[in-house]
């Protein structure tokens, strides 16, 4: 299919601004109100601009920034946020290990670490779909381009989101706070793997039970307990061929 | 009503929370090509990282700090399930609709109230 009818981009300058473009729909929508979301939470949850639009330009990773938040709000210490906040990171190590093998090689360098920054959910499910259709010496430009705005807006998203909290009537700010929860609570529906669909149940269900126990250690734990348990019936019931290497 | 976490240690959380996603991302980098995805060690913490996540959302949900406590539970319970219905009404993917559907239905739950 590659190079079939030449290349889809003249250079790199096109296949940047071509991934701008790509990501200017729904996805950037999405992540853009999730943004907003965020902001009106860290404002509701009494935190100041600085650190809710620090997480948004540092960690760019929804999940983390909640689990941030609402760690802190909870009042635990901060090595188990950095902790839990890195758990929820490491799906980054997936991701990445997918996308960057799928850069032409001289692109394969140092600047890797850099532009790795500007790697989440929405650049990654787009440029999987679309890099088998892109020739290999643009698909880096083109990840930076998509990859750019994603970050780029979701900073005026949480600074927008923040004021909006403090200065619109209190039902609309219910529905901004509503956002993120409700994201991902959608986003579950969507998950394929035995393994994590199990994990997601029993998340759901220890997760309330472990916060009432002990409210601070919560996520850690029911992470842990709830994943490992979900890993093992997964291996033990769903897979077809246990222990194979692929 | 809770403790949060102040000054330094709020500053010093969002740091350890930083690096800690840069690591990530980074080790990321350093193994691309040069592993299995397919591998246990990812599986296991994929399922972790789905569990702690359906932690939060739950406890976002049914045990929330802030404004959204405001709200009783059935009518938050009752707005997730009814955004739940409208992204499962088609097998394509309803993000937006769904989305919209919860949050809007917030906004008219706190206009009404």
């Amino acid at each position: 299919m590659q190079g079939m009818a030449g290349q889809r981009f003249h250079d790199r300058k096109d296949a940047f601004w071509s991934g701008i473009r790509d990501g200017a729909g729904a996805p950037a929508i999405v992540l853009f109100a999730g943004m907003v979301g965020f902001g009106a939470m860290g404002r509701t949850n009494g935190l100041d601009i600085w650190f809710t639009s620090f997480t948004s330009i540092f960690m760019f990773a929804l999940p983390g920034q909640v689990v941030l938040l609402e760690m802190a709000v909870s009042g635990s210490s901060f090595v188990a946020i950095a902790l839990a906040v890195t758990l929820t990171a490491t799906r980054f190590v997936t991701m990445t290990v997918t996308l960057f093998p799928q850069f032409h090689k001289d692109d394969r360098n140092r600047r890797l670490y850099a532009s790795v920054h500007l790697l989440a959910m929405t650049a990654w499910a787009i440029s999987m779909r679309e890099f088998h259709a892109i020739e290999a010496k643009h698909r880096w430009s083109y990840f930076v381009g998509l990859g750019l705005l994603c970050w780029l807006i979701s900073i005026p998203g949480t600074i927008l989101g923040f004021f909006l909290a403090g200065s619109v009537p209190t039902y609309i700010t219910l529905g901004l706070i509503l956002i993120n929860p409700l994201f991902f609570l959608l986003t579950f529906t969507e998950v394929k793997p035995w393994a994590n669909r199990i994990a997601i149940m029993l998340g759901c269900a220890f997760g309330p039970m472990f916060y009432l126990l002990h409210r601070e250690s919560s996520l850690l734990s029911t992470g842990l307990v709830a994943g490992t348990i979900a890993y093992f019936i997964d291996r033990k019931f769903f897979r077809k061929k246990p222990g194979v290497i692929g | 009503m809770h403790t949060v976490l102040q000054g330094w240690g709020l500053w010093l959380a969002l740091i350890g929370a930083c690096i800690g996603t840069y690591i990530c991302r980074a080790i990321g980098v350093m193994l691309s090509g040069r592993i299995n995805q397919e591998s246990e060690i990812f599986r296991w913490v994929a399922a972790v990282t789905y569990a702690m996540v359906a932690a939060l959302t739950v406890r976002m949900i049914l045990l929330p700090i802030g404004l959204l406590a405001t709200v009783p539970l059935w009518i938050r319970l009752l707005i997730c399930i009814l955004s739940v219905g409208v992204m499962m009404s088609r097998p394509t993917r309803r993000l937006v609709p769904a989305l919209l559907t919860g949050t809007l239905l917030m906004v008219t739950y706190g206009v009404i109230h």
